[in-house]
């Protein structure tokens, strides 16, 4: 497996109780986590992926409003009608996706920036697959394989390369919990293949 | 005195040794299941439920009573270390907890929020003992009008913890309110938003939610960040106690968190989202203020992992939970999952919560609220060492670590009805979750929205059925007065604070860049 370089802080020789070098300490390890994670939340977006967000809201919006006008209400509904509350928050993410757009053309381009540079789409992809695999084939295979494929599949797109001792800890852990669950508290996971002989 | 004597009597029947252990197994069950994403304490109790049956009653709900203290414990410490909280309530926890722990005070975050959810238990319980009466006269004051003003008030409450854009916070509600409509509208029958899914039809599932916005979203948006990612490893888990300064910071918090949190409890509905979130905005204003009247920035550390921010959610968290069971105990109304579950519980031993339980079954109240307190004591006395042993769970190869926050992700939102179409459900959610924290859009008002939402909806249109359409009846007494006044001025003070800052600018421009902002 892989380890992480970076954010790692300088080494530390002083003793743990001293208060100043504990502070001293405590500031640094601060700083380094502040450099290892920028706040997304506050950084603007650039690029063509601004358009993502505002695109969202506004595709949300369009299936409230639909909403409002197409639910039928049966005849003895009381006046604000199911359809009353999606049209409100229908036009009201309309009105924010305006927003975000106009804030987004008049964004200042300096400074710090999310233009989803850092975006790694490998990784990502490898856990989707791994969750899709594990829900076509939870029922199919049962819990105690289709979970321990989902937990190596993670393990994997986070840099984990000793296969088998990954799947040994996966079936390990996708076991655990069967058996936790099944004899302790009743909840039956699916056997799949393996409760056929049984 | 009655009240002394009766809680007196009730600790005597529940401390025996036998019920001390059904505590500690509580208080152990309930922290490693609430550890478990998705599984918070509500999960817990449910899945304890039956195990119980062959129990009497005062172990029973001393079992319930660990448990439950045990869970919301365990929530917080996944809040703090890994960024995903476990159940709504512990939301507001991440924001300056999974900082500290960023920052190597883990173990501080941890002891803060044990200690806090401690005093807070204890402080809350007393007051249910007390006061539950004059609780229940007020709790029985809100009608839909006033429910409807204090989820408008817990809307815009949320909008003042955002850290970055209000504009983008307004978006993440709306999308959760957009969630929140899917299903058969409670009101009329008439489905809505099902796409011909009859799963849909139930609407979508709070735990999806949270499991796939918190959770598996968070699982996502740390293998998208790759490198950028930080580095759990090379944390240093750091002294394990809290110094001096830290018990200095802690203390008010602890006191402001506990009032809210027993103010908001009682209300039905309002559940423990309101009172974090409020008690986390309360302290990032005071912290502010008290950085800019001493002239040090050292005292506001909000942002960078500010041990306030871990102390007063955490103490609201566990008073207002103690504070649900005044309508529950007064009125037989459950307002959270935990309570309705409680409420199962005592149905199941023949005993019918309202206003004569008091009167009747006085002596298993008692003990109730008694193993409340011995429950808490409990949770203080075996999670306190433990606190920098749970900060080690970071320690873990981040691989494995991940591995099971998704396995225990898709377990939770299977356990809820052994549905395979749950769990699409929850990898859409989990998509959406990725592509908000990509773009730094918060989940957190989205969240708060799936599940004050429905609520907010129900009550304004049961207002107006109520009054035959005319609105004035949302702002027809002194409390829903009272909360939009409340809600006006939340609003107003950012965009004020926003002008002044903007003027103060422009004069900092033109006169040279020694002066000090105004706001």
């Amino acid at each position: 497996m892989t380890v992480n370089e970076t954010g790692k802080g300088a080494p530390v020789v002083t003793e743990p109780g001293e208060t100043t070098a504990e502070a001293a300490e405590i500031t640094a390890a601060r700083a380094a986590a502040e450099t290892a994670t920028p706040d997304p939340e506050t950084a603007p977006w650039s690029g063509p992926a601004r358009w993502a967000i505002p695109a969202l809201a506004a595709a949300v919006g369009v299936v409230m409003l639909w909403g409002a006008f197409t639910i039928e209400a049966p005849t003895n509904a009381t006046r604000p009608g199911p359809g009353f509350v999606p049209g409100v928050i229908g036009a009201l993410l309309l009105v924010a996706a305006v927003s975000l757009v106009v804030t987004g053309l008049r964004g200042r381009t300096t400074g710090v920036s999310n233009a989803l540079t850092w975006f790694e789409t490998r990784p990502v992809l490898i856990v989707l697959a791994g969750l899709v695999a594990h829900i076509v084939l939870l029922e199919f295979l049962g819990w105690l394989l289709s979970g321990a494929l989902l937990f190596w599949a993670v393990a994997f797109a986070f840099g984990a390369r000793a296969y088998v001792r990954d799947a040994v800890v996966a079936l390990s852990v996708s076991a655990a919990v069967q058996v936790g669950f099944s004899l302790g508290l009743g909840l039956n996971l699916p056997t799949g293949i393996l409760g056929w002989g049984l | 005195m009655e009240t002394l004597v009766g809680l007196g009597d009730g600790l005597v029947a529940a401390l025996t040794p036998g019920n001390l252990m059904w505590a500690f197994l509580g208080v152990v069950l309930g922290t490693a299941v609430g550890v478990l994403p998705g599984l918070g304490s509500a999960m817990a109790v449910a899945l304890l439920l039956p195990v119980t049956f062959r129990l009497d009653p005062t172990s029973a709900f001393i079992l319930f009573a660990g448990v439950y203290y045990g869970g919301m414990f365990g929530g917080a410490t996944t809040s703090i270390l890994l960024n995903t909280p476990g159940q709504a309530s512990s939301i507001a926890t991440t924001y300056e907890g999974h900082k500290m722990a960023l920052a190597g005070r883990a173990a501080q975050a941890l002891g803060t929020a044990v200690i806090g959810s401690f005093f807070a238990s204890i402080v809350g319980t007393l007051i249910v003992a007390f006061f539950s009466p004059v609780m229940v006269a007020f709790a029985l004051n809100f009608g839909p009008g006033e429910y409807f003003a204090l989820t408008v008030f817990s809307f815009v409450a949320v909008a003042a913890v955002v850290s970055g854009s209000v504009l983008r916070g307004v978006t993440s509600l709306l999308i959760g309110l957009a969630i929140g409509v899917v299903g058969i509208d409670g009101q009329s029958g008439a489905p809505r938003f099902d796409f011909g899914s009859s799963v849909m039809l139930d609407g979508i599932n709070v735990v999806i939610v949270t499991v796939g916005l918190l959770a598996l979203g968070e699982v996502l948006y740390v293998v998208a960040r790759g490198k950028s990612a930080p580095d759990f490893a090379a944390i240093r888990t750091g002294r394990p106690w809290l110094s001096r300064r830290d018990w200095k910071r802690s203390w008010g918090p602890w006191l402001r968190g506990t009032a809210l949190g027993s103010t908001f409890g009682p209300i039905p509905g309002s559940g423990a989202e309101i009172p974090t979130f409020v008690s986390l905005g309360l302290e990032r204003k005071l912290a502010a203020r008290r950085a800019r009247r001493t002239g040090d920035p050292a005292e506001n550390e909000f942002g960078r992992g500010a041990i306030e921010g871990v102390a007063g959610p955490e103490a609201a968290n566990n008073s207002s939970a103690a504070g649900t069971l005044v309508p529950l105990l007064g009125l037989g109304l459950p307002t959270s999952a935990t309570a309705a579950i409680m409420l199962a519980a005592f149905q199941q031993y023949g005993l019918q919560p309202g206003p004569v339980l008091f009167e009747r079954n006085a002596e298993l109240v008692w003990t109730l609220l008694a193993s409340l307190l011995i429950g808490s004591v409990l949770l203080l006395v075996i999670n306190l060492p433990f606190a920098p042993l749970w900060a080690k769970l970071l320690k873990l190869p981040k691989p494995y670590l991940y591995g099971g926050i998704a396995l225990f992700s898709v377990l939770a939102v299977y356990a809820i009805n052994a549905s395979v179409a749950h769990l699409v459900i929850l990898l859409a959610v989990a998509l959406l979750g990725l592509v908000m924290r990509s773009f730094g859009v918060p989940v957190a008002p989205a969240l708060i929205g799936v599940v004050l939402g429905p609520i907010a909806e129900t009550e304004f249109r049961r207002a107006l059925a109520a009054s035959s359409g005319d609105p004035a009846i949302l702002v027809g007494s002194g409390i829903s007065i009272g909360l939009y006044a409340l809600v006006v001025v939340a609003a107003l003070v950012p965009v004020i604070a926003g002008l002044r800052r903007r003027a103060a600018a422009k004069t900092a421009q033109t006169d040279g860049p020694e002066r000090e902002p105004v706001s």
